[in-house]
């Protein structure tokens, strides 16, 4: 999975940024899309770019269970986002629906990565290649679980 | 081994567990409202999969109905939409719905304990991440998305990895428990322990002080342990919980045996261990007001607004959110949280929206006006908390002092419905979450207790409730 980062250099992205309550109420993913991560950026959306990844700090995702925050991002687009933590709701919401992958890293990698580097990223070998500064750094590798509702592609094909 | 609450009602619903691996959880209630549902039910139909048990399946619509007269029709279609595609999924799923016209109506998280719904030792998710209120009861209660309300619709069941477990004891007396309320608790807690804290954890809450409040107040507790970043909160049920379920609604037919089983069960034994312990004394805290963008982001009503550098104590990403923060609240590091003037006021949501908040706020505003500069809402909480509080001649207070008393829903909490602030409005609010642009693009939130938002109003700034008159 290669991609460039857009970076966000803080923590608690909550989900009322990445889609603000008033477009809750609509149904369709390409128009959910046009608002992510409205609330803290306005020019995400004409900056971002298909296989893109959000690289943030810690508690992303933080704050209500709209599942509709994974996929404004998805549908904009991103396919992972990088964090130092992840708020849980995101993060299941991310992986049962298939929508992106959420990924830990470490204090280190969180500052070596700039934005607009271009990214490598290998689930099975838990790495990361930074293609831009030739650096390779290590994600923290999914639980159990996760890593195999993301390999089923999603809850509903999970069997234990 | 001793065992504590969350290991005792865990173990009880598990279905298949696995040595390292998930586990698959038995939940015993479901609460469904129309924002996290339309694609679950869409799923559902997608696969020709039926609703598994429509009997523990409850839903409402809360999040986006307009809290205005509730006989004229709902002026923006798309809001109008999402509540007709929520009750044409109930009518054929066969799920009990509280429509926009039930007296039942209100938000799930105030309608579930008030129907009996929500009982002590159960599961219960709902697509709504203040499920974790339901935990005042001695209920486990997991907010979820989408993807797994389509699950429990279809299952009943929830895969879940074990959390782990985070006792936080209150200890201590309040000097005015009129005053210091569970919502400065709460914020308090917080305060300490960060909006990442409780991660991971499902917190007990413990302690003599937690005893001594009533059961709303115990649910405000519970209610905002998702903004320190748990997955669940929960209280050992006691007499004051079995009391408040008794004779409602939906309570089972053989419930006075069941008390003998939960008082019996339901409690953290002796010695059992947790994975982490934090302790609050509450005899010195004060009425708390938040100042930044997210809830840990609180101070003391008597101090003032903090320097991004001492509030970080030597952090930088924390110094810089601070810096974010007031830059966003437009405030100055060194006001006085009481020269902060305010141009609206909410009371209401799943965190301050029932009963007893409208009692308390309005203990303060009988007989007095609200500041020509500020305009002020009463959302209660459930269209039976508002006919309570009719009954008692709560609203006749509230309007006298130009307070508008308006229909139940989620409101201005979260700004999906018509009741937002505009851009640089600054706000007084017994909600939960001061997130940025949450109370409407640009607006500004404070979260206080009612108590405080009704002192607030009147006054058109914060104001110590300490030095109120409230008994």
């Amino acid at each position: 999975m290669k991609g460039d980062v857009i970076k966000y250099q803080r923590d608690n992205i909550d989900t009322d940024v990445i889609i603000p309550g008033p477009y809750l109420k609509i149904h369709d993913y390409n128009e959910l899309a046009k608002h992510a991560m409205e609330g803290l950026d306005k020019d995400f959306h004409s900056k971002v770019k298909e296989g893109d990844f959000i690289l943030a700090g810690r508690n992303f995702g933080c704050g209500s269970s709209r599942e509709h925050a994974p996929i404004a991002l998805a549908y904009s687009g991103i396919k992972a986002v990088l964090a130092l933590s992840f708020a849980r709701i995101f993060y299941r919401n991310a992986v049962d629906g298939a929508f992106l992958l959420p990924i830990e890293i470490d204090e280190n990698t969180y500052n070596n990565i700039s934005d607009k580097d271009s990214l490598e990223i290998d689930t099975e070998k838990n790495e990361i290649k930074n293609l831009t500064k030739n650096q390779t750094y290590k994600m923290k590798p999914f639980s159990d679980l996760i890593g195999k509702i993301i390999a089923a592609g999603g809850l509903f094909n999970y069997k234990p | 081994m001793p065992k504590t609450l969350f290991e005792k009602i865990w173990d009880s619903r598990v279905v298949v567990e696995q040595k390292n691996g998930p586990t698959l959880l038995y939940v015993d209630r479901h609460l469904v409202h129309e924002v996290t549902s339309p694609q679950a039910f869409d799923g559902l139909r997608m696969n020709k999969r039926k609703v598994r048990r429509p009997d523990l399946t409850f839903a409402t619509m809360d999040h986006n109905v307009p809290t205005s007269d509730r006989s004229l029709p709902i002026i923006d279609e798309i809001s109008a939409r999402q509540i007709q595609v929520l009750e044409k999924n109930c009518k054929e799923f066969d799920i009990q719905l509280f429509d926009i016209n039930s007296p039942n109506q209100g938000i799930v998280h105030v309608i579930g304990p008030e129907l009996g719904i929500t009982l002590p030792g159960t599961t219960i998710v709902c697509g709504d991440s203040h499920t974790s209120t339901h935990g005042a009861f001695g209920a486990l209660a997991f907010g979820i998305g989408t993807s797994d309300v389509e699950h429990v619709l279809a299952t009943q069941c929830i895969w879940m990895e074990k959390p782990k477990t985070f006792e936080i004891k209150i200890e201590g007396k309040r000097k005015n428990n009129h005053a210091v309320t569970a919502k400065d608790i709460i914020l308090s807690i917080i305060r300490h322990i960060g909006t990442a804290g409780g991660s991971g954890t499902v917190i007990e809450y413990s302690g003599k002080t937690i005893s001594d409040l009533t059961m709303e107040q115990r649910m405000t507790i519970c209610n905002m342990s998702i903004e320190g970043g748990a997955r669940a909160g929960l209280i050992a049920p006691d007499e004051k919980t079995f009391a408040y379920l008794k004779g409602r609604k939906y309570i089972p037919k053989n419930y006075d045996e069941l008390i003998d089983y939960w008082s019996e069960n339901l409690k953290s034994d002796p010695g059992a261990s947790f994975d982490k312990i934090f302790t609050l004394r509450v005899d010195k805290i004060s009425p708390q007001v938040t100042w930044g963008t997210n809830p840990a982001m609180t101070t003391d009503v008597t101090s003032t607004v903090p320097f991004p550098e001492e509030y970080a104590k030597g952090n930088q990403d924390e110094e810089k959110a601070a810096i974010k923060a007031l830059q966003y609240m437009d405030l100055k590091p060194g006001t006085q949280i009481t020269d902060i003037s305010i141009d609206r006021v909410f009371i209401g949501s799943c965190t301050n929206s029932r009963l007893e908040d409208l009692i308390e706020a309005s203990k303060i505003v009988k007989g007095k006006k609200v500041s020509p500069k500020v305009r002020a809402m009463i959302v209660p909480g459930s269209q039976l908390v508002k006919k309570q509080a009719e009954e008692l001649g709560l609203d006749k207070i509230f309007k006298e002092a130009n307070f508008e008393w308006r229909e139940s829903g989620c409101s201005m909490c979260l700004g999906m419905n018509p009741d937002i602030l505009a851009a640089g409005e600054r706000c007084a609010s017994t909600s939960n979450r001061n997130f940025e642009g949450r109370q409407g693009a640009g607006g500004r939130t404070h979260l206080v207790s009612p108590v405080m938002a009704a002192a607030a109003a009147l006054a058109g700034h914060f104001v110590d409730v300490r030095e109120l008159d409230l008994n």
